[in-house]
């Protein structure tokens, strides 16, 4: 899988605001993208490109809040920094319970936008790796024999190889072994990084 | 025989009493007029007559008795004394009459004569002036209104029971005391005595319209609407006044009180309206503002690069200086628009009108997640209208037009909600302007309700705007209608009159 350098993605339908904000993250060294309408950039985003959003929230036709909500339904993770004109404090508000990363007021200082792009792009990050470590693991434990991942759930749950033994009918020495190729299939040291695997993994509460 | 002489007879025509004159027996010797009028017989068919004649049943046995026994014996039982006597009609039908009979002096053989008169008609009479003046009383009191006449010195002669109830006294409180001094506050007596003397002088029938209070006996004063008429006399000299006054005290009051609830409504909708505008000027002039600062921050990171893109920076110092001037145009154009100018009509072109406010209603589309088109049809006769007001209209209309879009405002297939602003020459040459948007449209039963004052389809509208917007066309000349907008949505449309200016 081919890793591109992160991407800000500036929507915004007045011309001037988009193209200065552009300017602006270009001379800070970073890559921008501008749209003028929300339909036009969910028409183009590719989920995979790392990046974020600096998005208005009064545009014409879908508002920058509603296409936050059509990225919460797709289940795109890219966070989104929201830019508001005065009085559109409740706007925020609402976008922040949806989820948005954080918002900026117009007009900002640079240093205060390219702050929160550069979190908002660390972020982004560190979820992607996450993402990708979790589907590493689940990689890993669709590779296990049925026989094995009885023997896992059992471990992780703190029982010991004896208990373990008597639960699933076979010889202590088995389950050793059976343990021993978990381990190993697993890429842990230990079964605490085991048990730490399966909690990454787990559906969430 | 005896038979009166002229004189006598002349005199007795005159007499406006029956007068009937006979001989020892009975017979009629006079008939005069009055009496031709109330028996119903000519003279000539009466004299010779006997006067039993004119009697009924019962009288003419009397007046056979009395006659003979007054020649027999000299007694008087008649003479000289008034009595009531019932008469007969030459029709058969009886009356009342009150009757005196004398001898004529010194007579012999004696002739009588008999004085009739009709206490029936007269009985009628008074009792015609009785029913009469209480007839007239019961007008005065029925009368809604307070009815007074004084004399020509303004002393109070005769009043209405509406009156006496105004000013809680009786009767006798109000009858000879001086109206405008006793009644009249004292704040307003030198107005009602203007009055008063104006009916005294007018010299003319037409009622004379005026305006006071008075002080009710409780302490409460009364505002009345009066009309006075002169009384005059057979000479046309005026010998008092009649006034008639409506109590409009509660109706004051209430107008006050719908006053100043419109009063209060009016600030109400001055103000949402204002709260509304300033969100979107705001967000308008942050827009250019924020370009600005964006492109400005670019430059100077820019610069801090040893070897600067020099013409990326001059393109960005270009814009910077376009997005100053667009927030300076913002500002004048919002200014021009709340100047407090008197209102003057004068020769415009509608679209240079219809520009002018495009910022400001463009912002009111973006508050609304919508989009304003203009259609401006080019080489346009100019029309003299008041600036601000037309303006007023216009922001009303698109205002309106935003607001009943319903939701959802967002449209799935990504169109905005449109509000256009066309203008277009009538075949007459005249400037037809149309604001019409693509929502919901009226029902028809709506069409004509949406225009009266307080009548609103908002949660939050006063009802006034478009009520106002009416009357500013209607004082244009013009008539603010509507129409079904094709193939959907609402239409709002005035025709203002081509003003052609006289050649240079």
């Amino acid at each position: 899988m081919k890793e591109h350098s992160p991407t800000v993605y500036v929507v915004d339908d007045d011309d001037a605001v988009r193209n200065s904000l552009k300017l602006l993250l270009k001379s800070a060294g970073i890559a921008a993208e501008t749209s003028a309408s929300a339909p036009e950039f969910l028409g183009a985003y590719d989920a995979a490109q790392p990046g974020c959003l600096v998005l208005d929230v009064r545009m014409p036709g879908m508002s920058g809040l509603e296409m936050q909500q059509e990225l919460n339904v797709r289940g795109a993770m890219i966070p989104v920094i929201f830019i508001t004109g005065h009085g559109d404090i409740p706007m925020a508000v609402e976008a922040m319970q949806h989820g948005a990363f954080d918002f900026l007021q117009k007009p900002f200082r640079d240093s205060e936008l390219l702050d929160r792009v550069n979190r908002a792009l660390t972020r982004d990050a560190e979820s992607r790796t996450r993402l990708r470590h979790t589907d590493r693991i689940r990689e890993r434990l669709a590779s296990l024999s049925p026989r094995e991942r009885e023997v896992l759930d059992l471990v992780t749950q703190g029982k010991a190889n004896k208990m373990v033994a008597g639960d699933l009918g076979v010889s202590q020495r088995t389950v050793e072994i059976h343990r021993a190729h978990v381990m190993q299939k697993m890429e842990a040291g230990s079964l605490a990084e085991l048990v730490r695997m399966m909690m990454t993994v787990a559906p969430g509460p | 025989m005896s038979t009166p002489s002229p004189d006598v007879l002349a005199l007795l025509q005159a007499t406006l009493d029956a007068v009937v004159i006979t001989d020892d027996r009975g017979r009629i010797l006079a008939f005069n007029a009055s009496a031709e009028e109330m028996f119903g017989y000519r003279a000539i068919d009466a004299l010779g007559r006997n006067v039993s004649m004119l009697m009924t049943a019962n009288d003419r046995l009397e007046h056979d008795d009395h006659l003979k026994r007054y020649l027999a014996g000299g007694e008087a039982r008649v003479l000289g004394k008034g009595r009531d006597v019932r008469v007969r009609h030459r029709d058969g039908s009886d009356f009342s009459v009150f009757l005196s009979v004398g001898r004529i002096p010194n007579s012999d053989p004696p002739v009588f004569v008999g004085y009739l008169h009709d206490t029936t008609l007269r009985r009628k009479a008074l009792a015609t002036l009785e029913n009469e003046r209480r007839l007239n009383r019961l007008y005065l009191d029925l009368a809604q209104v307070m009815l007074v006449a004084t004399d020509r010195g303004g002393t109070v002669q005769l009043m209405n029971q509406r009156t006496v109830r105004v000013l809680k006294k009786s009767d006798d409180d109000i009858v000879g005391n001086s109206w405008v001094d006793t009644f009249v506050t004292p704040e307003d007596r030198p107005a009602a005595r203007a009055a008063f003397r104006a009916l005294l002088m007018s010299g003319s029938d037409e009622p004379l319209s005026c305006e006071y209070h008075v002080r009710a006996s409780d302490g409460e004063d009364r505002f009345i609407t009066w009309r006075g008429v002169a009384l005059r006399d057979a000479e046309n000299v005026a010998t008092g006044v009649m006034l008639s006054g409506e109590d409009i005290t509660d109706q004051r009051r209430a107008e006050s009180e719908a006053h100043k609830a419109l009063e209060r409504m009016n600030s109400v909708a001055r103000l949402a309206t204002m709260g509304e505008m300033a969100a979107g000027i705001s967000h308008e002039l942050n827009q250019p503002l924020a370009a600005i600062a964006n492109y400005a921050q670019a430059c100077v990171r820019m610069l801090r690069n040893p070897a600067p893109d020099m013409p990326e920076i001059s393109g960005a110092l270009e814009q910077i200086s376009g997005q100053a001037l667009r927030a300076g145009e913002i500002i004048r154009r919002i200014r021009s628009l709340s100047r407090n100018e008197d209102v003057r009509r004068e020769s415009h072109d509608i679209n240079d009108l219809i520009r002018d406010v495009h910022a400001l209603l463009a912002s009111d589309a973006r508050v609304h997640d919508g989009r304003l088109v203009l259609d401006l049809a080019e080489a346009l006769s100019k029309v003299k209208v008041d600036r601000v007001q037309i303006q007023q209209v216009l922001i009303n209309l698109v205002h309106n037009a935003f607001e009943a879009q319903g939701e959802p405002a967002y449209r799935p297939d990504g169109t905005p909600f449109e509000v256009r602003i066309a203008t277009a020459a009538t075949e007459s040459g005249d400037i037809e302007v149309s604001v019409s948007d693509i929502g919901p449209g009226l029902a028809e039963e709506m069409q004509t309700k949406i225009f009266e004052p307080f009548f609103t389809t908002k949660a939050t509208g006063t009802g006034l705007g478009l009520a106002i917007s009416r009357s500013i066309i209607k004082a244009h000349d013009a008539r603010l209608g509507y129409r079904a907008n094709q193939p959907r949505g609402a239409c709002f449309y005035f025709v203002l009159p081509a003003h052609l200016e006289p050649r240079q």
